[in-house]
């Protein structure tokens, strides 16, 4: 059988076991009330409630949910996440290509100059070591003040404050990856420094922005329904999961957005993934196993 | 312009066989220290114009150093090189060397006919120039028809070639060799000896080889210099008066055995061997 349809029987195996332990933890948690047997020890998460407000739901539940009205009547579930997709990709976007681009920049720049780096590191890690879900709301808010700027923005900055780390750190180490002999190489040559940079720093360096971006793709994902949870926003799939969870307690439709959001979390990465298989066939001859 | 050869001959009119004598390199007196490490003590070279030179001698002798001092890529701390009548920084802007490492340090990223490009192309020469100067150096290493291929998909004797016929591709006045043989089977080793007296004797270029190969070191070579470590200097120079040009029976002359006894002897009168 080929590779391919291995890894998909694989894939399909584990999500198969994954739905029975739950279903198998529920319908435990049920036969017992929530309890350890014999025990007045409560299970960690209690099975409660019925219809949409239940607290653990059969996994086919939210799925189903998807293709049922949402409240009422009028748009199903899946159209309304749909549309709410487009609004947060939007961001997703934006934060995902500015922070890759500030990365980039930022990695060349102390690739250039070990005083810069010396001096701006810190605070690039610094940056980092803020916990962003409490920075979050300053930075969407602050950023949504000013009136220039469309409401997405504030949000697309959080996702970009959240990608331009990886980009920074991978860009620098496969700016300073290519081996000493081609720079010295490149030295024989009486070649300017801009030279260096563009005909074998950055092409060496190449599989490793991929690997910056890879991760800033799942980051900028992240940060985008975060900035939307943190801040007051009544759209995009943050402001979903906001009011599905906070207001209409309606845990089946949280789940289907939360499983909404984790396909596209996926389809970012995937994204990024193939373009970088693409890339450095054309480039390498080789795949992208380096 | 006028070249400082023919300088010294309007000044001095001196008969011109002074000026065609002049060095292609000069070292003197050079000594080269890593912290406390001396790495070339008093140094002193010359290399002729169209001479084959090889630097032999066991690891830490300083014979990378030295090549590294004459291209420009490390400075000496103290003593004069002087890199076709110019100091070596002028002679590597004008480009008027090439290099070959050990390892061939092609770009994984080209295919080989644009890795052999790549110096025409720093050099400012148009595409259709490059490239039929590029065709002309793979035909000299006998890789025509790989030209499109990727390195990664050469064996290390033909990257090794490659790396030469990129090295060539301006026709540098000198070729400086870093152990380019070293990494390779002896018979593929055997094999591109011999391919590299070919295209020196089509290029003319000054050749300065290192290597830790003695067979090898005997049978390219116009001078044998045999260094010695800590600290790294020239023990003795031996001419090698082998008939050219020079081919596979050439490794069973007496006289081929006497010089590879001559360069051991040497070796093992300074307690090397």
């Amino acid at each position: 059988m080929s590779r391919r349809g291995r890894t998909a029987i694989n894939l399909v195996a584990i999500l198969a076991g994954l739905a029975v332990l739950w279903e198998a933890y529920r319908a435990f948690a049920l036969a017992t009330g929530n309890m350890w047997p014999g025990t007045d020890v409560a299970l960690p998460v209690a099975v409660r409630g019925s219809g949409n407000a239940q607290q653990f739901p059969h996994v086919w539940e939210p799925v189903l949910a998807l293709g049922r009205p949402y409240r009422g009547g009028g748009e199903t579930l899946g159209a309304f996440l749909l549309g709410q997709v487009g609004y947060t990709l939007r961001e997703v976007l934006a934060g995902f290509v500015l922070g890759s681009l500030l990365g980039f920049l930022l990695g060349t720049l102390f690739a250039h100059s070990r005083l810069a780096e010396r001096s701006l590191m810190p605070y690039v890690i610094a940056s980092q070591t803020v916990p962003f879900i409490a920075f979050a709301p300053i930075l969407v808010v602050g950023f949504n003040s000013l009136e220039s700027f469309p409401r997405w923005s504030g949000v697309a900055a959080l996702s970009m404050y959240l990608v331009f780390f990886p980009m920074t750190v991978n860009t620098l180490r496969g700016l300073r990856s290519a081996p000493a002999t081609a720079e010295e190489l490149m030295r024989s040559y009486a070649a300017s420094w801009w030279t260096r940079l563009w005909k074998l720093r950055v092409p060496a360096a190449v599989p490793y922005l991929f690997v910056g971006m890879k991760i800033g793709a799942t980051a900028a994902v992240v940060g985008a329904i975060v900035g939307e949870l943190s801040a007051p926003s009544s759209q995009g799939l943050g402001a979903a999961i906001f009011s599905f969870g906070r207001v209409s307690n309606n845990s089946v439709q949280l789940f289907a957005t939360t499983l909404v959001a984790g396909l596209v979390g996926i389809a970012s990465f995937s994204t990024v993934a193939l373009l970088e298989r693409a890339v450095l066939r054309a480039y390498a001859g080789a795949g992208p196993a380096r | 312009m006028t070249s400082p050869e023919e300088a010294a001959v309007t000044v001095e009119a001196g008969p011109p066989v002074v000026a065609a004598a002049e060095p292609t390199v000069a070292v003197r007196h050079v000594t080269r220290t890593f912290g406390e490490v001396t790495a070339l003590s008093d140094v002193s070279l010359d290399v002729a114009p169209g001479s084959f030179v090889s630097l032999i001698g066991p690891s830490g002798c300083g014979k990378s150093t030295l090549l590294r001092v004459i291209a420009d890529l490390l400075e000496p701390s103290s003593g004069e090189v002087v890199v076709a009548g110019k100091t070596p920084h002028r002679a590597r802007t004008d480009r008027d060397y090439g290099m070959v490492f050990q390892k061939a340090t092609l770009f994984d990223w080209r295919t080989v006919r644009r890795n052999v490009e790549l110096p025409l192309e720093l050099m400012g020469w148009d595409r259709t120039r490059r490239r039929a100067r590029a065709d002309e150096m793979l035909a000299l290493v006998e890789l025509t028809d790989f030209a499109k291929h990727r390195p990664a998909q050469l064996s290390g004797g033909m990257q090794q070639r490659v790396a030469i016929a990129r090295a060539l591709a301006f026709s540098p006045k000198l070729l400086l060799m870093d152990e380019p043989f070293g990494a390779l089977d002896e018979i593929t080793r055997e094999r591109l000896n011999l391919e590299l007296l070919d295209i020196w004797t089509k290029t003319r270029t000054t050749v300065v080889f290192v290597t830790h190969s003695i067979p090898e070191a005997v049978f390219l070579s116009t001078d044998v210099v045999v260094m010695s470590p800590r600290p790294g200097r020239v023990l003795r120079r031996i001419p090698v008066d082998l008939p050219r040009p020079r081919d596979t029976g050439t490794r069973e002359l007496d006289r081929y055995f006497e010089l590879v006894t001559e360069v051991r002897e040497t070796l093992r009168g300074a307690g090397l061997l």
